[in-house]
C-alpha cells in the first residue's frame, strides 16, 4: 500500500507535468489543423490551387515588409470587376469596396507580441510560403499548417539547410526537394551558399 | 537542454560567478583588513559612512553630484548609505496613486497583452480599401514637415507607420538642424496624441460648428469693412514667421486697413529692439562659431536657447574635439549654472544686472570705435567687483588676440543696452561679417511687451471691440502686471462686454475660460502650413494625418477675415507659393512644389547677410536709455524652462519627467539658489520660502544649486499651470509669472526670501543610480592631456591600462568579428567634450524604445525609466564648482556582470556583442540591476503602461515591445534599427553601410557627441573614437569590457586666468578636506 502511494507521489506529479507539457504543444493550444472561419467565403483552393496565382500577386509585400501583407479589396476588384462580377459570394466585397471599408479578415498565424517576424528575409533566402504556411492551395479555410512554437522556428534557425529553395520555386505549393538524399543535401549546401544564409539565433533576432 | 544561444560567449566558467573585487579606497585599507573576510558588511558599510570626500585619492578630483554629498550631510548619508535609491528594493507595491492616475491621461504607453501567452481569440485584420501607392505595410516612411515656435520654424523628419507618425528627428536637409532635434521638437509628437487637447469649438458655453463662426467672423467683417475698416479689431499672436500666414495678415489689412495686429514673443525681445535700432530694419544676428577661436557669452545660453542653438551647439562641439584643430574658448559670465555655462573654459558668477557693467568694461577694454560707447556705459554701471573686473581685462586681451576670429553674445534676458554693447564690441574687433552675420528677421514685427501694452490701454480705453488671439496663452504668460488678465475677466472689467474675444489654441488654458469663442487649433503634424527658420529658410511642413480633434487650421482661421469663399490650408498655401514664382515659375511649379515638400525646404530661401555695420550712435542712445533695476540685496530672476519653455509643453508629460540637466528636477519648479545664500539667509533644499517682490508674494519651495551667483534667486516659467483640461500640468510647481513685472520681465532687485513654515519633497534624480563616489566622467585640460602630470598618467593608467587575466580579466573573449565581412561587433562612443547635458538624447530614447512616463511620486521612489541618463557632476568648489555632463546607459559590457545572475537566462550575449534583453523569459528577480555596476537597468514595478486610449497607442513604435509590469528592461542600441536595417542589406545582399544606422540618441544628437557602429571596421566613426587617446571605459578596472567608450573632456583654460585662480581655489578646498 505505502508503495503504492509512494509510487502515485511520484508519479502523479510527473505525468501531470508531462501531461501539460504535451498539451501546451499540442495542436489545440498552437492552433494547428483549425480552420478559421472567415468574414468571406474565400477560397485558396481556387485561386492559389486552380487558378494558380502567385502568392505575390495578392500577398505583394512579403518580398519587401516584415508582413506579407493582407491585400486591399482593391486587389480583389482588379480581377473580380471583370469576372464574377455579378456573382453572389462576391456582394459583401463588392460593399466593402464601394463603402470604402475594410473588410475585418480574422487573424490565422498570430504570433505573440514580442516575436518580430520578417517575410522579407525569409523568402529572399530561400524559404518558401508552403515551408511554413502548407498547402494552402488545398485549403477551404485557411487554418495554421505549423505549430509557430519557439521551438519550431528554432529547429530552422539551428539547421536551415533542409528548408532551403530555388528562389523560382519560392512560392511553389508542389516542389519538393529531390528524393536522393545526396542529391537533395548538395542542392541545399549549394542553396546556403548562393544565398548567403545566416540563419541567427541571438535572442534579438526575434525579440526586441 | 541549453537554451544559452551556441554562438554566444562563453559564459559559464564557474570563475565567472564572481566579479573580481577591487579595493574601494586604497590598496592599504583591504591589504590591513584582509584576514577580516567575515566583517565584510560592516566594512563596507564603515567605508560608506567615512565617504565625507567622495574622491578616490587615485583620481586627485573631487566629482560630486549635489551639495549634500560635497558636504557629506548627516541626511545625505542616512539616505544613500544603502546602494540604491530608497524603494528601488521594495516589492512592486500600491497603484492607483493619485500622481499616477493623472499622467494616465497622455503619456503612459500601449496596453497590448504583450508578455502574456493567451493569444486573442479573434484577432482582426484590417487591410486597406486602396493600399496608398507609397505605403508598403511593415516598413516606416519618412516625410519632411516642420515644427514652428517662438517664431522659428524647426525642420523635422517624421517617421510613420500606416499613416500615423510614431517619431520626430530632425531634417538633415534644413540647414539649422541637420538632422538634430532638441527635446522640444520630439516631444511635440506627444501633444499631437495628448487625449486632453481641445476638441470643441464654443461659444460662451455652447458647441458651435465651424460654419457659424465663420458667418459670425464674415458679418463682423462686412459691417467693419464699410464701416471704420476695423479699426476696433485687434490681433494678438505669436511672432508670424510664415510666409503664408504675414500674406493672409497683409490681406486682411488690406480689408480692414484700420485693425492692428499685435504680436509677442515670450523670448528675444530686447535682441530684436537692439538690432533694429542698430541696423535700421528688423534683424537677427547669426553667429558663425566654427570660425570663432573666442567666444565670450554675456549671459547667454546660446547652446539651449532657441531658436538657432541646433546649429549653434554643433558648431561649437565641432571645435572642441582636437582632432579638429586648435580648440576654441568659451567665457561665460552668467547669474545661475546653465547648460552653456556647464561647457565653459571659465565662467564667472555675476548677477545678471551686472553683466551690463561686464559688458561696458570689455567694450572699454577691448577699445577701437566701442571704447566710447563702453566708457558712457561704464559710467552708468558703476565700479566693477575687483574679479570681475580682472576677469574682463583677461577676456578683452584674449579677444584682441583673435580679432575677426571670436565673437560676444548677449543673453536673451539682457536688455538691449548689452545687446548694443556686445555687437559693438563684435564690430571693434572686426566680427562682423566673420563670425557674425546680419540677416533680415524672420518675423519681421516688433514682438515685445510694448505691443502688449499698447492692446491693453486700447481695450482700457474702449477703442476695441473684438479681440482674436491666437499667441499661446497670454493670460498665463504675461507678467501679473501686463493687464490683459484684468481687461478680460468679466469680474475685473465693467465693460467686458463690449468686447468680444476669441481664443484659438491647442488647449482649453487660461485665457480660454475668458473667450467668448473658442477655436480649437490643429496641431502642426496635422495641416499644411510653412514658416521660416532664424536664417531665412523656408520649410513647408506637410501634415502627418487628419487632424486627430477636429482642430481648425491657423491659416484657416485668419482665411475667415478675408470673408472669402473657404478654402483648405493646402490649397492656400500652395496658391501663395505659385504666386511667389511669377508666370515663370508657374510653368514647372509642379516639380518645385513636390521637391520642396519632399525635401522640406525651399531652396535659396536663405536670408542674405546684410553689410551694414552697427550704428554706433543708435547704440548710444540705446545705452543711455538703459534703466539700472532696481537695487536691493536678494535679486530675482526669471528663466524659461529646459523642459517647458514659457508653459506651452507644461501638458508634455514626455518634458515633464525629464530631468532638468542642471538640477535634475523632474515634475517641478523651486527657487533656486546659491550655497552662500541659501546660508545667509538659513534656507536648504525642500524648505519653503516666502518670495516676495514689488509688493507680491508667493510662497516656493526652494532647492540649492552650486554654480549660481550669490544673492541672486532663479525662479522657472511655465509651471503652476491651472488650464482647465490640462491635466498633466496641473498644479505641477509654481506660476513664476504671478511675481513678473513688465518693468522688470527677466530680473530685478529687490527681492526678499524669508522661510515658511512646511517643506516640499522634490522628485530629483540626482543622486539615483548613484555610482559611490567613484568618479566616472573626467575632464582635463588640453596641456594636462598632452603632457600628463604623474596624477593623470595615474588616472589614464586605471581608466586605459591593460586588463590583467586573472586579475581584472578571468574570463575567457568570446572570439568577435575582426573584420566587417565577418560580421559585425557592435559599439558605441560618447564625446564628454562634445556632450552639452541637453537632454535630446533621452527623449529620442524614450519615443524610440516606447519607454512609460511614471509620474513625480514614482521618480520619487527611484523608478523612473529612462534607459538613458544624463549624469551631471560637479567639480571643485561647492560655490563655483565645473561641470561635466555625462550621457549613461547601457554600455553593453562583453562580460556583463548582469548575465551570469540571471537565473532564467532572460539577459544574454548575443555574438555581436549586445547584452539582448529577453522580455518574456524575464520573472524580475532584478538580480541583474543588482549585479549591474553602471546601474542601468530599469523595472516596471507597475503596469506603467496600461489604460491607453486608442488614441495615445496610435504613438508607440510597433518594431518595439511593450513592455508588462515585472519586467527588467534597458538599453538595447536601438537593436530593433540594426535588425531593420540589417535585414534590408541582407536581402539586397551587402554589408550594412555606417551611414544608415544611427541609434535615436545617435541620430538627434545636436552635438554629435554619440558615435554608433561596427568596431569590426576600422574605417568607421566609432572604431576611430574607440582608439582616440581620449576614449576610456567606465569603471574599466572591474573587467566588465564594456562596448561604449567615453571620451574625456577637455578643457581649454586661459593660462592668464589659471595663474590668479588657485589662491582662490586653494582656500576653498580647504574646508572640503
Amino acid at each position: 500500500m505505502s508503495r503504492l502511494s509512494a509510487a502515485m507521489l511520484l508519479a502523479v506529479p510527473a505525468i501531470a507535468i508531462g501531461g501539460l507539457l504535451a498539451y501546451v504543444r499540442s495542436p489545440h493550444v498552437t492552433n494547428q489543423a483549425h480552420p478559421v472561419e472567415q468574414p468571406i467565403e474565400f477560397d485558396h483552393r481556387h485561386h492559389a490551387g486552380d487558378e494558380q496565382i502567385d502568392c505575390r500577386y495578392c500577398h505583394w509585400t512579403v518580398e519587401k515588409s516584415p508582413s506579407a501583407g493582407i491585400p486591399s479589396t482593391t486587389v480583389c476588384m482588379s480581377c473580380h470587376a471583370q469576372v464574377w462580377n455579378k456573382s453572389p459570394y462576391l456582394t459583401e466585397v463588392r460593399k466593402a469596396f464601394f463603402a470604402d471599408q475594410p473588410i475585418p479578415w480574422v487573424r490565422v498565424h498570430n504570433l505573440p507580441d514580442f516575436v518580430y517576424f520578417n517575410h522579407s528575409i525569409h523568402v529572399g533566402k530561400g524559404v518558401g510560403c508552403a515551408t511554413c504556411h502548407g498547402r494552402v492551395d488545398q485549403m477551404g479555410a485557411i487554418e495554421q499548417a505549423a505549430p509557430l512554437t519557439m521551438s519550431w522556428c528554432l529547429d530552422c534557425h539551428r539547421d536551415p539547410k533542409p528548408n532551403l529553395r530555388p528562389a523560382e520555386f519560392i512560392t511553389s505549393m508542389t516542389w519538393a526537394p529531390p528524393a536522393d538524399k545526396a542529391e537533395a543535401a548538395a542542392l541545399a549546401d549549394k542553396l546556403y551558399q548562393e544565398y548567403d544564409v545566416h540563419s541567427r539565433t541571438s535572442c534579438s533576432t526575434c525579440h526586441r | 537542454m541549453n537554451t544559452k544561444p551556441d554562438s554566444a560567449p562563453a559564459q559559464d566558467t564557474p570563475s565567472s560567478f564572481a566579479l573580481p573585487v577591487v579595493s574601494g579606497r586604497n590598496e592599504a585599507t583591504s591589504a590591513a583588513h584582509d584576514h577580516d573576510h567575515d566583517d565584510v558588511v560592516t566594512e563596507a558599510l564603515a567605508h560608506a559612512s567615512t565617504r565625507a570626500v567622495p574622491a578616490e585619492g587615485a583620481y586627485g578630483k573631487t566629482y560630486w553630484l549635489g551639495l549634500e554629498e560635497k558636504l557629506a550631510t548627516p541626511a545625505f548619508l542616512e539616505e544613500t548609505r544603502p546602494e540604491f535609491p530608497v524603494g528601488a528594493d521594495l516589492p512592486p507595491t500600491g497603484f492607483a496613486r493619485r500622481e499616477f492616475m493623472q499622467i494616465l491621461g497622455a503619456s503612459l504607453a500601449l496596453a497590448g497583452a504583450t508578455a502574456c501567452s493567451t493569444r486573442p481569440q479573434d484577432e482582426r485584420l484590417v487591410p486597406y480599401t486602396k493600399t496608398p501607392p507609397e505605403v508598403a505595410p511593415g516598413n516606416p516612411l519618412h516625410y519632411a514637415s516642420g515644427m514652428t515656435f517662438a517664431g522659428h520654424t524647426s525642420g523635422l523628419l517624421i517617421t510613420a507607420r500606416e499613416g500615423r507618425p510614431i517619431k520626430v528627428e530632425g531634417n538633415p536637409q534644413h540647414p539649422i538642424n541637420q538632422g538634430a532635434a532638441g527635446t522640444f521638437e520630439q516631444a511635440f509628437l506627444l501633444s499631437l496624441y495628448d487625449p486632453q487637447r481641445a476638441r470643441v469649438l464654443r461659444q460662451g458655453n455652447n458647441p458651435r460648428s465651424l460654419r457659424v463662426l465663420a458667418e459670425d467672423v464674415s458679418s463682423l467683417v462686412r459691417t467693419k469693412a464699410a464701416g471704420d475698416g476695423g479699426a476696433r479689431l485687434r490681433f494678438l499672436s505669436e511672432p508670424i514667421n510664415s510666409p503664408l500666414l504675414g500674406d493672409l495678415r497683409a490681406r486682411i489689412q488690406r480689408k480692414l486697413p484700420s485693425a492692428r495686429f499685435h504680436s509677442y514673443a515670450p523670448v528675444d525681445q530686447a535682441a530684436d529692439e537692439a538690432h533694429r535700432a542698430l541696423f535700421g530694419q528688423p534683424t537677427h544676428a547669426l553667429y558663425d562659431l566654427t570660425r570663432a577661436d573666442v567666444i565670450v557669452s554675456l549671459d547667454s545660453d546660446f547652446l539651449e536657447s532657441r531658436p538657432a542653438n541646433l546649429a549653434l551647439a554643433r558648431q561649437f562641439a565641432d571645435r572642441r574635439d582636437p582632432k579638429n584643430g586648435e580648440l576654441n574658448r568659451l567665457y561665460v559670465a552668467e547669474h545661475r549654472m546653465s547648460i552653456t555655462g556647464g561647457m565653459a573654459d571659465h565662467r564667472l558668477r555675476v548677477k545678471s544686472q551686472e553683466v551690463f557693467g561686464l559688458a561696458a568694461a570689455l567694450a572699454q577694454a577691448v577699445g577701437g570705435p566701442a571704447a566710447s560707447l563702453g566708457a558712457s556705459a561704464s559710467g552708468k554701471a558703476g565700479a566693477l567687483r575687483p574679479e570681475v573686473a580682472s576677469w574682463v581685462q583677461a577676456v578683452a586681451q584674449d579677444l584682441k588676440s583673435k580679432a575677426g576670429r571670436s565673437v560676444v553674445l548677449a543673453g536673451e534676458r539682457q536688455p538691449a543696452a548689452v545687446h548694443a554693447l556686445a555687437q559693438a564690441i563684435n564690430a571693434a574687433l572686426g566680427n562682423l561679417g566673420a563670425t557674425v552675420k546680419v540677416v533680415p528677421a524672420a518675423a519681421p514685427e516688433a514682438s515685445g511687451l510694448a505691443e502688449v501694452r499698447a492692446l491693453v490701454e486700447d481695450i482700457k480705453a474702449g477703442r476695441v471691440d473684438t479681440l482674436v488671439i491666437t499667441a499661446f496663452n497670454p493670460l498665463y504668460t504675461l507678467p501679473v502686471d501686463a493687464g490683459l488678465a484684468e481687461v478680460l475677466d468679466p469680474k475685473l472689467n465693467a465693460n467686458r462686454k463690449a468686447l468680444s474675444v476669441l481664443y484659438a489654441g491647442h488647449y482649453e488654458d487660461e485665457t480660454s475660460k475668458y473667450a467668448d469663442w473658442f477655436v480649437p487649433l490643429a496641431h502642426q503634424l496635422e495641416t499644411w502650413s510653412d514658416g521660416r527658420a532664424v536664417d531665412g529658410t523656408v520649410s513647408i511642413a506637410q501634415p502627418l494625418i487628419q487632424p486627430l480633434f477636429n482642430g481648425v487650421p491657423e491659416a484657416e482661421l485668419y482665411a475667415l477675415f478675408l470673408d472669402e469663399p473657404y478654402r483648405p490650408a493646402y490649397q492656400m498655401l500652395r496658391e501663395y507659393w505659385t504666386a511667389q514664382g511669377g508666370e515663370a515659375g508657374r510653368a514647372d511649379f509642379e516639380t518645385r512644389w513636390e521637391t520642396w515638400v519632399s525635401e522640406g525646404v525651399v531652396p535659396g530661401s536663405l536670408a542674405q547677410a546684410l553689410t551694414a555695420s552697427p550704428d554706433l550712435g543708435a547704440a548710444s542712445t540705446l545705452v543711455g536709455a538703459y534703466q539700472p533695476p532696481a537695487a536691493g540685496d536678494l535679486e530675482l530672476n526669471f528663466v524659461t524652462d529646459y523642459k517647458l519653455f514659457d508653459g506651452r509643453f507644461a501638458n508634455n508629460a514626455w518634458l515633464q519627467e525629464l530631468p532638468d540637466p542642471i538640477t535634475k528636477i523632474t515634475w517641478d519648479n523651486a527657487a533656486i539658489l546659491s550655497p552662500a545664500t541659501a546660508k545667509r539667509l538659513g534656507l536648504e533644499n525642500g524648505h519653503v520660502a516666502e518670495l516676495e517682490y514689488g509688493g507680491r508674494k508667493l510662497q516656493v519651495p526652494v532647492t540649492i544649486l552650486p554654480g549660481n551667483a550669490d544673492d541672486t534667486v532663479t525662479v522657472n516659467l511655465g509651471y503652476g499651470r491651472t488650464g482647465l483640461h490640462e491635466v498633466v500640468a496641473k498644479d505641477v510647481g509654481f506660476n513664476a509669472n504671478l511675481l513678473r513685472s513688465v518693468n522688470a520681465p527677466w530680473f530685478d532687485g529687490g527681492a526678499k526670501l524669508t522661510k515658511v513654515r512646511g517643506s516640499h519633497t522634490f522628485s530629483r534624480t540626482q543622486y539615483h543610480w548613484r555610482m559611490e563616489g567613484r568618479p566616472l566622467a573626467l575632464d582635463m585640460s588640453v596641456s594636462e592631456l598632452a603632457h600628463p602630470s604623474k596624477k593623470t598618467e595615474h588616472i589614464l593608467e586605471r581608466v586605459q591600462g591593460e586588463l590583467v587575466l586573472g586579475k581584472q580579466n578571468n574570463l575567457t573573449d568570446f572570439d568577435y568579428a575582426k573584420t566587417p565581412q565577418e560580421g559585425y561587433k557592435w559599439g558605441m562612443s560618447i564625446d564628454l567634450s562634445r556632450c552639452t547635458g541637453c537632454n535630446a538624447c533621452v527623449v529620442a530614447c524614450q519615443a524610440e524604445n516606447n519607454i512609460p512616463v511614471v509620474g513625480k511620486e514614482q521618480v520619487g521612489r527611484g523608478r523612473e525609466m529612462h534607459w538613458l541618463r544624463i549624469d551631471r557632476y560637479f567639480e571643485g568648489s561647492e560655490n563655483d564648482p565645473t561641470m561635466v555632463m555625462q550621457p549613461v546607459a547601457c554600455v553593453h559590457c562583453e562580460k556583463a556582470p548582469c548575465e551570469y545572475v540571471c537565473p532564467v537566462n532572460a539577459t544574454v550575449h548575443s555574438d555581436e556583442g549586445l547584452n539582448d534583453m529577453v522580455y518574456n523569459r524575464c520573472v524580475g528577480t532584478r538580480y541583474c540591476s543588482n549585479n549591474c555596476p553602471y546601474k542601468v537597468r530599469r523595472f516596471n514595478y507597475l503596469h506603467y503602461t496600461q489604460g491607453k486610449t486608442s488614441t495615445e497607442k496610435m504613438l508607440m513604435n510597433p518594431d518595439v515591445t511593450v513592455r508588462n509590469r515585472g519586467v527588467m528592461e534597458k538599453c538595447t542600441y536601438c537593436v530593433q534599427r540594426i535588425e531593420r536595417v540589417r535585414i534590408n542589406a541582407r536581402v539586397e545582399k551587402r554589408l550594412i553601410q555606417e551611414k544608415e544606422l544611427q541609434t535615436a540618441c545617435q541620430q538627434t544628437c545636436p552635438t554629435q557627441a554619440i558615435a554608433f557602429g561596427s568596431l569590426a571596421d576600422p574605417a568607421q566613426r566609432v572604431t576611430q573614437l574607440h582608439e582616440d587617446e581620449r576614449a576610456y571605459r567606465l569603471l574599466h578596472e572591474l573587467g566588465t569590457r564594456p562596448r561604449t567608450a567615453h571620451l574625456i573632456r577637455l578643457r581649454n583654460p586661459n593660462p592668464a586666468l589659471v595663474a590668479a585662480a588657485p589662491a582662490e581655489a586653494g582656500t576653498t578646498h580647504e574646508g572640503g578636506h
